[in-house]
């Protein structure tokens, strides 16, 4: 016999288990997924295609899944339709749990035991039932907790290893409670389903429930001392409570969304460590500081150019480079330092420590120690204007809104989703669709007489409006107007949903698009401090941290 | 369109600053499309549609003059209850199309946005949210909703009665079609007698909720007759006709507004002409605002809109004499409920006695039930011999159009089926 998967809280695994059943979560984060968008919807939810994934891949051939929400609903009528399951079984969970609830739920309990009884050829053993119920330990440590919509096996190692304190899963199915109390005992088989059903249904409620209010307890817990809140692309639930508890949560709190894809972890373990960062600053470098002239360098390996800030021992900026990027982080950083060196008049072993930041960051062989661009661009920002509370950054494949402390250590931050849109990227393309350089774009929006709207955010979808405005005729300043109007809408999104405070700084290199700058001014409604080393604060930031080291 | 897109731009300006004063000018401005739709009805559509038009807006603008008595509802609420209580349907999809419609939806899916919630959630609803948070939409006297068809209520209407501070009630209705879980949504409703009892002050009469009931059933069989009768007739359709008589036949099922119009249609099919080109069943909301998909079906002779998914949604082979049974029986056996297959045959069945030569399966962006079904009904339909289009788009949020593709994707189906064919 298989295992028998489930995906949901609400199973009674302790049931199935009672047949002699062996259950698992599944949980599997697939490489792609290839097989499910040949059945299903690209934009059902990566979890439900997940699912499908591992059931068309071979590997799942008994599945109980519950009516959580409707892409589920749809996993299991597609599920139903391809005809590749040994044992598939949908329960009808309720979504309260009152007196009448439970009697509905029981029933079900009992046409479930039924068809797995008769799948499995046993009979329902009380014996294995009640030694089913393994109450679940709750820690009391410092910890963190990841909470929202369930997370992929993948990414919570992922997310163990970068942070600081140990991390609990407590994100939907893995804060399953059944097991509290025991089955009683001397009653027939239909109480003691009465009994579970109200077992199953008195858990600690999941979004789906129509009364969740003791999910506060969630992040109420003295012990907590910050959330990683998960959320998975086309899932809506959970961001309704990411809304609330991003109000009243009164722990550091990281938001991240996944596909469920291995693939995504990259732009995220960014955030993890950022987050990591933010927590607790780990001072120790992997090299032991040598005595040198007192110079400390900063790389920035972004995906469209490579910075490196170099310092004196005064903390005195002696040599700024900004180079493209070239085909590997680790021969564009090598070659932006000898840049840099050359430009000052240094060799390599004048060099002290050498903090790496950006995209590639571990990529880069020279460097002592790696830091996120997050913390990176908090400190640069702080650096050249202590007065700066929100730092904007517009990169080549990210946006980000940063939230300093008074010390540029960093408060919150929020990054842009997987897609293009609102990054340099899509400005670069709607540039190259114009027929004009980024430069000249950046200066072409100011003059503009029409309002023009452009409605796609989708980066695809944009390109296609702005060849049909080329094709009426309209003016490139009014089309460009409309596009900075389009990237200031989905930036001043973030800066909403981050809180953003007065001073604003803006970074990166689109802070030189002055057209852009003035739209994204107009719809926060207050003046963007732009310093000539905008393009350079990550690079700085890491210089910053570079020269802590040498000092330490 | 210049004076819609004008009015829509302040009132999504005015919103941020000034509520209330976006409030008056959206009342003012639908006020105007009320008259309009008396006094210079399209004279494309027949009596029947315009008078639709009207006692839909007539429906959108009670909320904004009496919102005390209003209750902020689900498409799929039962709402013969309400009636009784004196409570005017206040409904979130219709409110959100609304505002589309008065080009106004952008800063309220960016309000929703803005606080957290995903943008993948269902456009109708962050509209909604949107707008109600900003101050726009004014504060119900309750709010009753149901999971039925779409789990995003779920979360909307616990937001919203959180956000007014208002009384909500739920009505939980089981996925799988049985006897129990009639009388489980059933005792339900007895208890929403109760609740809107409460609210109200009033008591509802179980005899004038058994005449209203009946009303309903009379009501949904002349449709019915009507849809069945319109197979070899042709008869004009825009985009929003159709999806009006989706909201109608629900929201305002058991009025006698609705009863005339169902009457008023076959009133209008007696002197309907014999059918004229190819003939689109419609699943699911229609997006009213595309121009490309109004290039290719509004008043066509070579292609129309026939029926839509959401008018028809209730199974007529189930009827009970006790009214809270009835609405059970309504919402359990309803057409959208259970497995994806229940709504896939109700489609071929429905297709089929409009006379329909294909279907068009509306993708709205963010509703999951309807996107995970969308292969299997392609499968399913044309196993049964009736092409079926695809179409991805969104029914409010006009950034997730790509009108590029939805015209080539559209113009290819009926060139297709061979909409210039008789020419």
């Amino acid at each position: 016999m298989n295992k028998t998967y489930y995906v949901c809280k609400y199973t009674p695994v302790e049931l199935l288990a009672a047949f002699g059943g062996e259950c698992e979560i599944l949980n599997e984060m697939p490489e792609g997924f290839e097989r499910a968008d040949q059945i299903a919807h690209p934009n059902l939810c990566g979890f439900g295609k997940s699912v499908l994934e591992a059931v068309l891949a071979g590997h799942v051939k008994e599945l109980i899944l519950v009516n959580c929400c409707d892409t589920i609903r749809s996993v299991y009528d597609l599920l139903e339709d391809s005809g590749q399951m040994d044992f598939l079984y949908m329960l009808d969970v309720l979504h309260s749990d009152g007196s009448c609830s439970r009697e509905r739920v029981a029933s079900q309990l009992k046409d479930l035991a039924e068809a797995y009884g008769a799948y499995r050829g046993r009979e329902f053993d009380l014996d294995l039932f009640r030694k089913a119920f393994q109450p679940r330990e709750r820690t009391r440590e410092p910890h963190l907790a990841v909470l929202g919509a369930r997370m992929g096996e993948e990414l919570f190692e992922m997310t163990k290893k970068a942070m600081p304190l140990p991390v609990v899963n407590e994100s939907c199915v893995n804060n399953r409670s059944v097991g509290r109390e025991e089955p009683p005992a001397g009653v027939d088989f239909d109480a003691l389903m009465e009994w579970y059903a109200g077992e199953i249904l008195g858990q600690l409620p999941c979004m789906r429930m129509l009364d969740n209010t003791g999910r506060k307890q969630l992040y109420q817990d003295p012990s907590l001392k910050g959330i990683i809140y998960h959320t998975v692309k086309f899932c809506d639930f959970y961001s309704f409570e990411y809304s609330e508890i991003k109000e009243r949560a009164d722990v550091p709190l990281l938001k991240i969304e996944s596909d469920y894809t291995v693939q995504s972890s990259g732009q995220l373990l960014t955030r993890l460590e950022a987050f990591a960062e933010s927590l607790s600053m780990d001072s120790d470098g992997r090299k032991e500081p040598t005595m040198g002239k007192g110079y400390y360098a900063g790389i920035d390996s972004g995906s469209t150019s490579t910075d490196v800030v170099i310092l004196n021992k005064d903390r005195v900026i002696v040599a700024g480079v900004i180079m493209p990027t070239g085909a590997g982080a680790a021969l564009g950083a090598e070659r932006a330092l000898e840049e840099a060196l050359k430009e000052v008049g240094l060799a390599r072993e004048d060099i002290d420590t050498v903090v790496t930041t950006g995209y590639g960051r571990t990529a880069i062989s020279v460097g002592d120690k790696s830091i996120t661009e997050i913390t990176c661009h908090a400190r640069g920002a702080h650096f050249l204007d202590p007065e700066v509370r929100t730092v904007v950054d517009i990169g080549g494949q990210d946006s980000k809104v940063i939230r300093l402390n008074e010390d540029g250590t960093v408060k919150n931050f929020v990054m842009n989703d997987k897609c293009a849109a609102g990054t340099g990227r899509f400005l670069e393309m709607m540039a190259r669709t114009m027929e004009m350089s980024l430069d000249e774009m950046s200066k072409i929006g100011l003059s503009y007489k029409e309002d023009i709207t452009i409605s796609s955010m989708c980066t695809v979808f944009a390109e296609s409006e702005v060849v049909s405005l080329i094709a009426q005729n309209k003016a490139p300043d009014d089309i460009v107007h409309g596009l900075n109007k389009a990237v200031a809408a989905k930036t001043a999104s973030l800066v909403k949903r981050v809180g953003g405070e007065e001073k604003y700084m803006m970074t990166g290199g689109v802070a030189q698009n002055q057209g852009l700058v003035k739209t994204l001014e107009e719809r926060l409604g207050t003046k963007l401090v732009i310093s000539d080393k905008s393009q350079l604060c990550g690079a700085l930031g890491a210089a910053l941290f570079a020269a802590d080291m040498a000092e330490e | 369109m210049k004076g819609v897109e004008t009015f829509g731009h302040y009132v999504e300006k005015w919103s941020e600053s000034s509520p209330a004063k976006a409030r008056r000018l959206l009342k003012t401005g639908w006020e105007a499309q009320d008259l309009k739709f008396r006094f210079l009805p399209e004279k494309e559509l027949n009596p029947s549609d315009r008078y639709l038009a009207r006692i839909m807006m007539d429906a959108m603008l009670y909320p904004l003059k009496d919102p005390e008595h209003s209750a902020v509802v689900s498409i799929f609420t039962p709402c013969e209850m309400l009636q009784e209580a004196g409570l005017h349907p206040y409904n979130v999809e219709g409110f959100s199309c609304y505002l589309s419609a008065s080009g106004a939806e952008r800063a309220f899916l960016q309000a929703s946005e803005d606080s957290g919630l995903s943008e993948t959630l269902c456009s109708y609803h962050k509209t909604f949210i949107g707008a109600a948070q900003t101050g726009l939409l004014p504060k119900p006297k309750c709010i009753i909703y149901t999971n039925l068809a779409c789990d995003a209520n779920l979360l909307t209407f616990r937001r919203l009665a959180e956000y007014y501070g208002v009384p909500s009630f739920a009505i939980d209705v089981p996925v799988k079609q049985s006897e129990e879980n009639v009388a489980y949504v059933a005792e339900q409703l007895r208890d929403m007698k109760t609740f809107l009892e409460k609210a109200m002050g009033k008591t509802i009469e179980e005899d004038a909720l058994k005449e209203r009931l009946k009303r309903s059933r009379r009501t949904q069989e002349l449709f019915e007759q009507f849809q069945s009768g319109r197979a070899d007739r042709y008869i004009p359709a825009d985009l929003v006709s159709p999806l009006y008589s989706g909201m109608t036949n629900n929201l305002l099922l058991g009025t006698e507004q609705e009863e005339k119009f169902v009457e008023m249609l076959l009133e209008d099919l007696k002197s309907a002409p014999p059918s004229k080109g190819k003939r689109i069943y419609w699943m699911h909301t229609i997006p009213f605002w595309s121009q490309a998909v109004k290039d290719a079906l509004v008043f066509n002779e070579n292609a129309q809109i026939v029926g839509c998914e959401l008018s028809q949604t209730v199974d007529l082979t189930k009827h009970s004499e006790d009214p809270f049974e009835e609405m059970a029986m309504r919402l359990v056996y309803h057409c959208l409920n259970g497995g994806i297959a229940r709504r896939i045959e109700a489609g071929i069945r429905h297709a089929r006695q409009a006379g329909a030569d294909g279907v068009v399966w509306f993708n709205h962006w963010g509703c999951k039930h309807t996107l995970g079904g969308s292969q299997l009904a392609k499968k399913k339909f044309e196993e049964q011999g009736i092409p079926l289009l695809i179409l991805d788009g969104d029914g409010c949020d006009r950034s997730h159009g790509g009108e590029g593709q939805t015209a080539t994707r559209l113009g290819a189906f009926l060139e297709m089926l061979g909409e210039n064919d008789h020419e």
